[in-house]
């Protein structure tokens, strides 16, 4: 039978990582930065230049402040890190079928089942570390034969991958007891009758461990040894695009927007080409300081997933806006994806234009507005207003098959009195219709020519008044 | 050659008689009396200057030659950006066109209306595009030529009669005035040519309704007197 094996992956600093890609320009490299948990007030993440200053993990703030006087706090926040963490599991997903969550700062990964594809643990390896440093965080990794095993590992920053147990089963021995999962209460406990490392722990029979101590640390070690088997839930990726960046800080200007939202982008190409995917809209929300978040749709009337042609369109539609107050963070949400088909365009046409025709139209509709962009349609009435109320932007219009009386070219909304002197040349024709409706209309319909040469289309009400209704350009 | 000569001519400023590029297009514009005096029709791609009255049929001059564009290419759009009322869609389906093939364009602000102008004329997909604007500097249609060169595409910029009188750099332009059989055209600017005189351009043929009859009776015997 195949052995078990588990690969972890602790991600210890997934805040700050997610803050210096977003702002790549920024002092994160040099400051010393820590990430704060308000709730227990205790320093959750660091990075390397506050860690050479003294500052530890699970610090206090007081004591972190005396270590360096110009240290950079930031609150820390569940959502960034699970969206980051959500994020390394989606690229993940594409090399390895069997992901599981841990805690907001680690990955579990199913590796046996995936030998078979890839041959050997250390080729294995080698395409997940790939796809890992792509995604520019700081992460520890460790193998174990059960998942608690290559968890407690992974912690202990062990970084080594192997399919001996004996190894890992001589590593899990060292390790002391403030690296597991047991409770503060329990490691207290058991410390109190001499037991530091996971041997001592080990050495104690689970029956007597049962006995002696909670149920909860037999079953820990129960499930670190392999002897009980760990419930976990894999991991399913979602068909969507969700991601919310937070600025490092606040941004005015429009201009500036440009450079977080191009990353967003980026990220969003990625999604997309590795799927094969296309989308049509984005829904863009700028969180305000102290303001209503603004919220931007951006439509595209062809399916695109290139980061350079969306932001063309952004930028189109950002010139409309004005931020009321700075901007904090960007979500972007792209709900409706759908399999890119092939396009089907002549080789043998001839020219090829720079764009198509539904990118032109929503190059038009970015700037200008959805209304502005319109295809003439014809409607089954015989009044001439009609045709006004029902043009719209519309794939396919209808064609009459009948269209015999002469029309003019523009027509006046609504029409307005007659109000110069013209010569009749055409007429009348009659159209009285509509009797079923509240707006009936009998019209008599004439083609006048006034002084100077100008082709009317011009009607008389049954009351004798005269009316201008179009112009034949 | 002399080498002052050739650098002038490297340079580009020193026009030879022989540089005149032919404008024999076959784009024909669909009335005959317009085709003599352009020697073939419109040019395949260019800007068009056309100064008119509105409603004396500055646009119906344009329609065949258009319906003609469309025809030769199906996939690509007839875009009307700014009209100064509302285009009426059964006067172009009845004209014989694909209405889907039509594009609207009905900006809020006149600054965006040369902006979508060279966009439709560079994107590539439109043949033709007719923009109803007032003024124009040498630049914006410097603009525009370039574009439709880009997208190989022809413009018609249809503006009123007495606005500015400075000499635009366009392939074309008219000067249009009402006439009793039609319309009456004058041009007034050509690439590579010169002819100024102004002539009648008969529309009884697509529209009878609006072309007075009374000169056409007065025309026919004339004709025929001179024909015996």
């Amino acid at each position: 039978m195949m052995q078990n094996i588990w690969l972890y992956l602790y991600f210890p600093n997934l805040q700050l990582d997610a803050l210096l890609q977003q702002n790549p320009d920024s002092n994160i490299h040099t400051q010393a930065y820590v990430i704060l948990d308000e709730q227990t007030n205790q320093i959750c993440q660091l990075n390397h230049t506050a860690h050479q200053a003294g500052i530890r993990l699970n610090m206090g703030l007081g004591t972190a402040a005396m270590f360096k006087a110009d240290l950079q706090v930031i609150a820390y926040q569940q959502k960034i890190t699970k969206n980051r963490l959500n994020d390394i599991a989606q690229s993940l997903y594409l090399v390895t079928s069997d992901i599981c969550f841990f805690n907001d700062n680690g990955l579990l990964l199913r590796v046996h089942n995936m030998l078979n594809l890839y041959g050997n643990l250390i080729s294995y390896w080698q395409v997940v570390q790939q796809q890992l440093l792509q995604q520019q965080v700081h992460f520890h990794y460790a193998t174990g034969h059960s998942p608690l095993a290559a968890r407690l590992l992974a912690i202990t920053a062990w970084d080594q991958i192997t399919d001996n147990i004996q190894t890992v089963k001589q590593a899990i021995q060292q390790t002391s007891l403030q690296h597991t999962d047991l409770t503060t209460k329990a490691v207290e406990k058991l410390q109190r009758v001499g037991v530091h490392t996971i041997q001592a722990l080990l050495n104690i029979p689970i029956a007597e461990i049962a006995k002696r101590f909670d149920i909860e640390v037999a079953t820990y070690i129960g499930r670190l040894t392999a002897q009980i088997t760990h419930p976990v839930n894999f991991f399913h990726p979602k068909k969507s695009f969700e991601r919310f960046i937070e600025l490092l800080y606040d941004i005015e200007n429009i201009q500036i927007l440009q450079g977080p939202l191009k990353q967003l982008l980026q990220s969003l190409e990625q999604f997309l080409k590795v799927r094969d995917l296309l989308t049509q809209t984005l829904v863009f929300t700028f969180s305000q300081r102290d303001e209503k978040s603004i919220e931007l749709n951006i439509c595209s009337q062809q399916g695109e997933y290139l980061a350079k042609y969306w932001a063309a369109l952004i930028s189109l539609k950002l010139e409309n806006i004005t931020l009321s107050a700075p901007v904090f963070g960007i979500r972007l949400i792209v709900e409706n994806t759908y399999i890119r088909t092939p396009d089907k365009g002549d080789l043998f046409a001839g020219k090829q234009g720079a764009l198509s025709r539904l990118q032109l139209i929503s190059l038009l509709q970015a700037k200008l507005g959805a209304n502005a962009v319109s295809t003439p349609v014809l409607t089954d009435d015989y009044r001439p207003e009609r045709i006004i109320q029902k043009t719209q932007l519309q794939p396919k219009p209808i064609q009459h098959s009948t269209l015999y009386a002469l029309r003019p070219s523009f027509l006046l909304n609504p029409p307005q009195r007659l109000q110069e002197k013209v010569s009749i040349a055409y007429g009348p024709e009659r159209i009285e219709t509509g009797w079923w409706d509240a707006q009936p209309i009998t019209r008599d319909y004439f083609i006048a020519r006034n002084q100077l040469g100008q082709w009317y289309w011009v009607f008389k009400t049954p009351t004798g008044d005269w009316y201008l209704h179009g112009v034949f350009s | 050659m002399h080498p002052t000569i050739s650098y002038l001519k490297n340079k580009n400023l020193l026009w030879q008689a022989n540089h005149t590029q032919s404008t024999e297009s076959g784009q024909h514009s669909g009335f005959t009396e317009l085709d003599n005096a352009l020697q073939g029709g419109f040019p395949e791609y260019g800007v068009i200057d056309i100064r008119s009255l509105l409603g004396i049929g500055e646009l119906r001059l344009l329609l065949p030659s258009i319906l003609t564009r469309q025809q030769q290419k199906k996939t690509e759009l007839v875009t009307l950006i700014a009209p100064p009322m509302f285009i009426n869609s059964e006067m172009l389906a009845e004209f014989g066109f694909a209405l889907d093939q039509v594009m609207v364009v009905q900006p809020s602000l006149n600054k965006q209306v040369l902006w979508s102008a060279e966009q439709s004329l560079k994107s590539g997909c439109c043949h033709s595009v007719i923009l109803w604007h007032a003024s124009l500097s040498v630049t914006q249609v410097k603009r525009l030529q370039l574009a439709a060169e880009k997208g190989h595409c022809l413009l018609f910029i249809i503006r009123q009669p007495q606005q500015e009188h400075i000499s635009l750099p366009v392939t074309l332009g008219i000067r249009l005035s009402p006439s009793k059989v039609g319309i009456k055209a004058q041009i007034t600017k050509r690439k590579g040519n010169w002819s100024n005189n102004s002539f009648d351009v008969y529309m009884g043929a697509y529209w009878p309704e609006l072309s007075q009859l009374d000169t056409n009776v007065l025309a026919f015997p004339s004709r025929a007197s001179r024909a015996g």
